[in-house]
């Protein structure tokens, strides 16, 4: 089972595909991954399940590769079962966390957008380039450097999930490219494509760094680190030239707009 | 002790086992992790060398007793000062003190280790209140202890 451990997710599902089954029934969602390159053992360590459900699942795992050797299932005690999830976050992860409210505001506007999207007038292209403006500006500047340049240099950044979050932020910095290019052409079409594409790269993007990624960097930190990660958050806070009221106001305004035609 | 309706804080208990099995206990000579003198929070100076931008525990006077591995797990590469949010004088000048940390020698973090006992939730609600009247924020850690040495809980305030 340990040469499994250091193997690729995509791998080893597609030579055993019963693993993902075995993987869905705990809620780790591997087999929809484009990517698939995280390693079996960082994906066992990440989701942080109580002790007897990872014996279990890896017990599972391990029948589902070797179905003809006799591996005991372990049970799960009722207590674990019961364990809640809820996590609490250091401040500093706190901050990354909060900070994807206003992006997830802004994501559950975009199909509204897309339906009254509008390339040919100044006021039709103004709102889609100040969406625009707040994803490069309030999402990738001001919170997705703080994770490049700050947070992700205290880990291997080698990591295969770290390198699937770099991957997913260079995703989104092309989609925008292309959307900016499409507005000079009119091109409706490609401008609403590339927004639900947006939409739902950082959708899904976003429950993985809350619900997996943060939890885990939050456990491998030291109170040190912790204390420097916050000054530093702090820091670029201050000096950056980004306003995060005024995106707040984008997405207050338009949420406005969008209620106001409901009715 | 069953109809004990005093303080919770000084009820009495012994937990000493009979037939206890030592053999976990190592035989070398624990050093010690204290860099620093004074410690009591009436002694120290907040803005004492050692706790420029230090990592600094704000510990309940009981915790080192009942807290097995204290220097090796909490004590290390950290700065500290102790006190008894029950028994004290004059904690207002611990409040005033906490603010200096933060402020002044501009700490890096804050960690209060309290004892389970409802009493000394009293040394955490100081050091928030502090934390609270202080200019800059930094993260704060609490560590409940239980009267047998376990970690009851160990969670970030919200900064």
């Amino acid at each position: 089972m340990d040469e499994y451990l250091n193997k690729g997710i995509k791998e080893i599902i597609a030579a055993f595909p019963a693993v993902e089954d075995v993987l869905n029934d705990y809620d780790i969602g591997c087999g929809p991954c484009t990517v698939g390159i995280c390693l079996l053992k960082d994906i066992v360590a990440i989701h942080r399940l109580p002790e007897d459900q990872e014996k279990q699942l890896m017990a599972r795992i391990a029948k589902a590769i070797h179905p003809d050797q006799d591996i005991q299932i372990p049970k799960i005690k009722k207590s674990a079962e019961a364990k809640s999830l809820e996590f609490k976050y250091s401040p500093p992860m706190k901050k990354l966390v909060d900070e994807h409210v206003l992006i997830k505001r802004w994501i559950a506007l975009i199909p509204e957008v897309v339906k009254n999207i509008d390339v040919e007038s100044e006021k039709g292209r103004r709102l889609i380039l100040d969406g625009i403006d707040m994803i490069r500006s309030y999402a990738d500047k001001y919170h997705h450097a703080k994770e490049e340049e700050i947070l992700f240099k205290y880990f291997d950044e080698n990591a295969d999930i770290l390198k699937v979050m770099h991957e997913d932020h260079a995703h989104g910095r092309k989609l925008v490219k292309e959307m900016l290019a499409a507005i000079d052409k009119r091109d409706r079409k490609t401008v609403a494509e590339n927004l639900m594409a947006y939409r739902e790269l950082l959708t899904e993007h976003i429950r993985k760094e809350d619900e997996i990624l943060y939890p885990w960097m939050d456990n491998q930190l030291s109170t040190h680190q912790v204390g420097e990660l916050f000054a530093k958050f702090d820091e670029v806070d201050r000096q950056i030239d980004v306003s995060p009221k005024k995106y707040n106001d984008f997405i207050d305004q338009l949420e406005k707009k969008f209620e106001k035609q409901e009715n | 002790m069953e109809n004990f309706t005093g303080c919770p804080g000084s009820r009495m208990m012994n937990f000493q086992k009979a037939d206890e099995d030592h053999s976990g206990l190592t035989q070398e000579k624990i050093k010690s992790q204290l860099t620093q003198w004074p410690i009591q929070m009436h002694l120290i100076s907040p803005t004492a060398p050692y706790y420029q931008g230090a990592d600094v525990l704000l510990t309940a006077d009981c915790v080192a007793y009942a807290l097995g591995d204290f220097h090796r797990e909490y004590l290390k590469d950290k700065s500290i000062a102790i006190a008894c949010p029950k028994l004290d004088p004059d904690q207002d000048i611990y409040l005033e003190k906490i603010k200096a940390w933060i402020d002044d020698a501009k700490i890096n973090t804050l960690t209060v280790l309290i004892m389970q006992v409802p009493c000394c939730t009293g040394l955490l609600n100081l050091a928030q209140q502090a934390a609270e009247g202080a200019t800059r924020k930094v993260p704060i850690k609490y560590v409940v202890v239980g009267v047998q040495g376990e970690i009851l809980q160990e969670e970030w305030v919200a900064a």
